[in-house]
C-alpha cells in the first residue's frame, strides 16, 4: 500500500466518527472538550467494519447484542479459531451501540445520581444542586485494553503535566474509568498478563476502581462488560477470569463456501472504499441500533413464569454446576434475547437458544471427555425439556 | 552488500517478496530455511525491491516490551521535566518493514505484540501514564530454521505467505554465489538488474487496482482451502490478493490459472492440516517450473456468473471439483520438494529432528518488563524506578523542603518502585514418553493420557506445560509439543497408535531436542516421564536412516547410557515408571533411572494419578 492510500485510510473514518457524533449526541459539537473526545477518538482510529456486514458468526454476535440490553449478564468470551473474524466483530459493536446519558464531560461517564453521590463523598465538598449540571448523550464507549497495558494505565494515575506545571496533585483515570458503563475489550485474553488479571477480576468484582498514589486516594465507579477473545491454543485462561464472563460464545471456521466468497467480496469491497462501504450498510447499521434500543426499553416488561426458572435450575443441577451463576446468568440472557425478539415472555424456547452460551465454560473440562460440551447442554435440556413436556 | 538479485536460488522465497512488495496488505513473508541458505541476506535484500526510502527495520529477539510498543524516553524526560514519548520498534516500522531473523525464537510476549499490531495497524500505548496511538502498518518479513522450533501459530495466520521450506542449492549455485560474496561479481550488471526489478514491481504495483478476479475463481480457492483444511477465513483474503499480485506482476488485467497456483502454494499449502491423496506418479512430476498446459477449466470461468446463489451453489457442485483437484495437485507437485508437509502447520508436532537446538540459552529468564510492586519482592528495575521518580523530582523538593526534611539528590518513594518480571515464572515442562510399543501399550498409552490431562487442569496454577513424545517402530514422535492448553491435549493425543519396536534412544534424543527448544522459550525446568519396561530395541541409527542393519544389543545400552548421562548432566530432570510385570522385569528400567539420575517407580498397574503423583513428587 502507498503512502497515500494509507493516508486515505487513516482520515477516512475519522471522518465518519465527527458525522455520528453530530448525529448522535444532544450537545452538538459545543460540547466536546477535548479531554471528553480523546476516548472516542482512540476508539475509532482503526478501520472499524460494519458489524451487520459481518457474515455469519450469529453467536457471538447475539452474544455481544444480548449484552448491549442487559449488561448484567457480566460479558462475552469469544472462543475459537484464528482469522474468524473475532476481534472485527467485537470492534465493529461500537457502531451499533445505543447512546447513554452522563454528566457533561465527565471522564468517568458517571450518570447525575452517581456524579452527585461520588463527588459528594469527597472531603470538603458541598451538596451539589442536581440542577446545575448539566447531561449529554454519549454512545456507550468500547475500550480497547491492549496487552501490553501497564497497571498505572489500566487503573489511572496522578496526571505529572498537570502536578508539575500547576502543583496539583490531580488524578488522571485510565481505561478503567473510561470503560466504566460501557464495554472493556481485551484482544487474546488468554495472554494477558497475570497481574492484569488480578487488577480486573478485583475490579470487576468490586465495581470500583480504588488508586492510592503519590498520597492521594481515588475511587470511582468501574462497572464494564468485559469482552475477551481468542484462540484456545495458545493457552489456558485463568478459571477465576474464566467464571467472570456471562457467557462464552464459541467460533470456528465458516466451510460454506458462499458465505467465504460473500466475506471475501465484502472485505475487499471495504478495502477498496471504506467510506462508500459504510453507506451501503446505514440503513441497516441504524435499523440494528433501534432494534437493541426498544429491546432495552422492552426489558423491564419481560416476563417468566416460574416453571421456566424450575426448569432452568434443574438443567443446571443435571450438569453439575456449581454456585448459581449458571441459573442467573441464564434467566438474565433470556429475559434480553425475548426482549431482542420483541416478546414479553420469556418461555423455554429462549432458555433453548442461549443455554449453551450461558453454561459451556461452567461444565467441568475433562480432556478425555468426547461429548462436546454445547452436545452435553443440548442433551441435558432435551431431558429437561421431555420432562416439563410430560408433565 | 549483496543485492536481491544477486541471490542464487531460494526462488520460492523470491518470488514472495516480489509478490508482497507488490501488494503489502499480504502482511508478510516468513520464510523457513536451514542454516545459512542465504535466507536473512535475501530478506535484507528485500529492502532493494521496495519504493526508495521505505522503512526497513530490524527486530531483535531480545527487544523489550517498551522497546517494541514505545514508552517514556528517560534521557529527555529528565532533561525536560515532561513525559517525552519514545516510539517503539512497531511504530517505526510503520509503512514499511518489520524484518525478525530466527522468527520462531522470538518470545511469547513480544509475539502476541506483534499479532496486535498486525491486527490494529497500530500501536496502543498505555504505559507509564501515557495514552497514544502510533500507527504501526508494516509488512512482516520473518526467517527462520525449522530446527529451532515452530512459529506460533496465531502470528503465522496474520501474516499472508508463508514459503514452502526450500532444499539445499546444487553446487553451481552454490559457486555463483561464493563468487558474489568475494565481490568478483560485475556491480554494474547489479545494478541494472535491481534496476529492472524494482520497475517491474513499481509497474505490478500500478497495476495492481486494475486486476479483476472472478466470482468463479474466488469460489475455486476457498474450495482449495477447505480441502486443504486451513483453518480460519482470514486465509481467504490473502490467497485472493496473492492471486491478484501475481496477474500483477505479470501485467496482466485478469487472474489466470498460473496466479491461482502460486497463491494456493505460497498461501494455502503450507497452511495444509491435510493433503489430498497423491498419485504415485505425481512424484515424478518434473520439478522444473513449467507453463500450464491445459486451459480447459477456463471455459467455466467465462460463463456469466448467475447472481442467484442456489444456482451457483449447484453448479459449482457439479463443475468445479474435478477442475479444483487438478489445479490444487499441480500446485501441490509443482517445483515443490518431496518433503514439503515438513513444513506445514499441521505437522509440526512431528517435531524436527536437527542437531541445533542449543541457540539462546542465555535468554532463560529474560527480562521483560517492570511492573510496581514491593523492594522486597523482586529484583528492582532501576531504570523503570527512575523513570517513574523523574517527574516527580520538583514537586517532591518542594514538598520535602516545607517539610524541614534534609535535602537529597534524588527523591523515591515507595510508589516509584518497579521490579523486574521476568518471562514467565515457568514452571515446569514435563515430557512425558510413553513406551507405544508391544501388548501393555494401549494401556500405558491411556493412562499417560490421563495424567496429562489431569496435569493439565492444574496447569494454569503452576504455569507447567506438557509435551507427550510416544515411541514405537522405528522412531519417537512428538504427538503433543510443549503445550497447556487442555483442548490442544484432547485434540493432539486423540487417536494414539501402538505397537511395534522400541526405539528408547530416539525418544530420549527427541525429548531432549524438545527441551532445549522449550528452554529458548523461558521454560527452565524439564523433567522426562518415562513410561517404559526400560528396554530399546532398536537403535537410534534407525530413525535417520531406516535401511540401517540393526544395531546390536550392546551398540544399543551404550547409545541409551551416552544419551542418558548427557540429557542428566544437561539438567533435566527425570522418572522413569516401570510398568513390566514382575515376572519379566530384567531391571532394565531401574538401570535406566539411575542413569538418567532419576527416580524409578514400579507401578505395574500405572493409573493415571499415580503417575501424576510420583511426577509431583519430584
Amino acid at each position: 500500500m502507498t503512502q497515500t492510500e494509507t493516508a486515505a485510510k487513516k482520515t477516512a473514518p475519522k471522518k465518519t466518527v465527527v458525522a455520528k457524533a453530530k448525529a448522535g449526541s444532544d450537545v452538538t459539537t459545543a460540547s466536546e472538550p477535548i479531554k471528553a473526545v480523546k476516548p472516542a477518538a482512540k476508539k475509532k482510529s482503526g478501520q472499524a467494519f460494519p458489524f451487520t456486514a459481518i457474515v455469519g458468526q450469529e453467536e457471538m454476535k447475539l452474544s455481544l447484542i444480548l449484552n448491549i440490553i442487559d449488561p448484567r449478564i457480566g460479558g462475552v468470551l469469544v472462543m475459537g479459531h484464528r482469522g474468524t473474524g473475532k476481534s472485527t466483530t467485537v470492534r465493529a459493536l461500537a457502531e451499533v451501540l445505543p447512546l447513554i446519558e452522563r454528566v457533561e464531560g465527565d471522564t468517568y461517564n458517571r450518570t447525575i445520581d452517581q456524579y452527585i453521590e461520588g463527588e459528594e463523598a469527597k472531603k470538603g465538598r458541598k451538596a451539589i444542586d442536581s440542577a446545575s449540571l448539566r447531561t449529554e448523550k454519549i454512545p456507550v464507549p468500547v475500550v480497547d485494553l491492549p496487552l501490553g497495558a501497564t497497571e498505572d494505565r489500566v487503573c489511572g494515575t496522578i496526571d505529572i503535566e498537570q502536578a508539575l506545571t500547576s502543583g496539583v496533585k490531580a488524578f488522571e483515570p485510565g481505561l478503567l474509568a473510561q470503560a466504566n458503563r460501557g464495554f472493556l475489550y481485551i484482544d487474546e485474553v488468554n495472554l494477558l498478563d497475570d497481574h492484569l488479571v488480578d487488577v480486573l477480576l478485583d475490579v470487576a468484582a468490586s465495581g470500583l476502581n480504588v488508586v492510592e498514589r503519590e498520597g492521594i486516594s481515588i475511587r470511582h465507579p468501574a462497572r464494564f462488560v468485559l469482552v475477551g477473545s481468542g484462540n484456545p491454543e495458545e493457552g489456558e485462561l485463568r478459571p477465576q477470569l474464566l467464571d467472570r464472563f456471562g457467557l462464552h460464545a464459541r467460533i470456528i471456521t465458516i466451510l460454506d463456501v458462499a458465505k467465504r466468497v460473500d466475506i471475501v467480496k465484502r472485505r475487499r469491497e471495504f478495502d477498496e472504499d471504506p467510506d462508500a462501504f459504510m453507506k451501503k450498510y446505514n440503513r441497516e447499521q441504524q435499523k440494528l441500533q433501534k432494534k437493541i434500543q426498544t429491546a432495552k426499553d422492552l426489558l423491564p416488561a419481560v416476563t417468566m413464569d416460574d416453571s421456566v426458572l424450575t426448569d432452568i435450575a434443574k438443567l443446571c443441577m443435571n450438569l453439575g454446576i456449581d454456585g448459581h451463576r449458571g441459573e442467573l446468568t441464564i434467566t438474565r440472557t433470556a429475559f434480553a434475547h425475548a426482549a431482542f425478539l420483541g416478546e414479553t415472555v420469556v418461555t423455554m424456547k429462549h432458555v433453548k437458544e442461549i443455554a449453551g452460551l450461558c453454561l459451556r465454560h461452567r461444565l467441568r473440562k475433562d480432556p478425555l471427555e468426547t461429548l462436546d460440551a454445547g452436545e452435553k447442554i443440548d442433551r441435558e435440556l432435551a431431558k429437561v425439556l421431555g420432562e416439563a413436556e410430560a408433565v | 552488500m549483496i543485492a536481491f538479485t544477486d541471490i542464487v536460488g531460494m526462488d520460492l522465497a523470491k518470488q514472495a517478496l516480489m509478490l508482497l512488495a507488490v501488494d503489502s496488505e499480504l502482511g508478510g513473508v516468513v520464510i523457513p530455511s536451514a542454516v545459512g541458505s542465504g535466507k536473512s541476506t535475501l530478506a535484507r535484500a528485500f529492502a532493494d525491491i521496495l519504493p526508495p526510502s521505505t522503512p526497513f527495520v530490524e527486530l531483535p529477539l531480545n527487544v523489550t516490551e517498551d522497546r517494541l510498543i514505545g514508552g517514556v524516553d528517560l534521557e529527555a524526560t529528565l532533561a525536560t521535566g515532561v513525559r517525552v514519548v519514545q516510539h517503539g520498534v512497531l511504530s517505526k516500522a510503520h509503512g514499511g518493514v518489520l524484518y525478525v531473523d530466527s522468527i520462531s525464537l522470538l518470545d511469547s510476549s513480544a509475539v502476541s505484540h506483534i499479532m496486535d499490531a498486525i491486527s490494529r495497524g497500530e500501536v496502543l500505548v498505555e504505559r507509564e501514564g501515557l495514552s497514544e496511538v502510533h500507527p504501526a502498518k508494516f509488512m512482516l518479513v520473518g526467517t527462520y530454521d525449522p530446527t529451532d522450533g515452530e512459529v506460533r501459530m496465531g502470528l503465522l495466520d496474520r501474516i499472508g505467505i508463508i514459503v514452502p521450506f526450500t532444499a539445499q542449492n546444487d553446487y553451481r549455485a552454490r559457486k555463483k554465489i561464493v563468487n558474489i560474496v568475494l565481490g568478483t561479481r560485475d556491480e554494474e550488471d547489479t545494478r541494472d538488474e535491481l534496476n529492472m526489478l524494482a520497475g517491474f514491481i513499481k509497474a505490478a504495483r500500478e497495476q495492481l487496482p486494475h486486476v479483476s478476479i472472478t466470482d468463479e475463481q474466488i469460489r475455486a480457492l476457498i474450495q482449495t482451502a477447505i480441502s486443504l483444511g486451513v483453518e480460519g477465513n482470514r486465509v481467504d483474503i490473502f490467497t485472493v490478493r496473492a492471486a491478484i499480485a501475481s496477474a500483477a506482476l505479470a501485467q496482466r488485467s485478469d487472474v489466470e490459472e498460473e496466479d491461482m497456483k502460486q497463491a494456493i502454494k505460497l498461501v494455502l499449502i503450507p497452511r495444509a492440516t491435510r493433503m489430498p491423496e497423491r498419485e504415485a506418479e505425481s512424484n515424478e512430476a518434473p520439478p522444473q517450473e513449467e507453463p500450464p498446459q491445459q486451459d480447459e477449466p477456463e471455459s467455466e470461468d467465462e460463463e456469466a456468473p448467475s447472481d442467484t446463489p442456489d444456482a451457483e451453489a449447484e453448479e459449482e457442485q457439479k463443475e468445479t471439483p474435478d477442475m479444483i483437484e487438478e489445479l490444487m495437485m499441480d500446485a501441490i507437485t509443482m517445483e515443490l520438494p518431496d518433503n514439503i508437509l515438513n513444513i506445514s502447520l499441521a505437522s509440526k508436532k512431528k517435531t524436527t529432528t536437527g542437531s541445533r537446538g542449543e541457540a539462546l540459552n542465555f535468554k532463560r529468564g529474560r527480562f521483560v518488563r517492570a511492573q510496581p510492586g514491593e523492594m522486597r519482592s523482586g529484583k528492582v528495575a532501576l531504570i523503570p524506578t527512575l523513570i517513574s521518580a523523574a517527574p516527580w523530582q520538583e514537586t517532591r523538593r518542594r514538598d520535602s523542603k516545607m517539610a524541614g526534611r534534609p535535602k537529597t539528590a534524588l527523591l523515591i518513594t515507595k510508589d516509584d518502585v518497579k521490579i523486574k518480571r521476568f518471562r514467565d515464572k515457568s514452571g515446569t515442562l514435563f515430557i512425558f514418553m510413553v513406551d507405544a510399543s508391544g501388548s501393555m501399550a494401549l494401556n500405558r498409552m491411556r493412562q499417560a493420557k490421563g495424567a496429562v490431562a489431569s496435569l493439565l487442569q492444574n496447569a494454569y496454577v503452576h504455569r507447567d506445560q506438557v509435551a507427550l513424545i510416544s515411541f514405537r517402530g522405528k522412531q519417537a514422535q512428538v504427538l503433543l509439543p510443549p503445550s497447556q492448553s487442555v483442548d490442544r491435549a484432547k485434540r493432539e493425543l486423540d487417536v494414539l497408535p501402538t505397537g511395534g519396536g522400541t526405539p528408547l534412544a530416539s525418544a530420549l534424543y527427541l525429548g531432549w531436542e524438545t527441551a532445549k527448544q522449550a528452554r529458548t522459550k523461558g521454560i527452565t525446568q524439564v523433567m522426562f516421564v518415562l513410561i517404559t519396561d526400560g528396554r530399546g530395541n532398536i537403535g537410534l541409527q534407525a530413525t535417520f536412516d531406516p535401511t540401517a542393519e540393526k544395531a546390536s544389543k550392546e551398540d544399543l545400552e551404550k547409545e541409551v547410557e551416552a544419551l542418558s548421562l548427557s540429557i542428566q548432566a544437561d539438567g533435566v530432570a527425570a522418572i522413569v515408571i516401570d510398568t513390566q510385570m514382575n515376572y519379566l522385569s530384567r531391571g532394565e528400567a531401574p538401570k535406566l533411572a539411575q542413569k538418567l539420575g532419576g527416580r524409578y517407580f514400579y507401578l505395574p498397574n500405572a493409573k493415571a494419578e499415580q503417575i501424576v503423583e510420583a511426577a509431583m513428587s519430584f
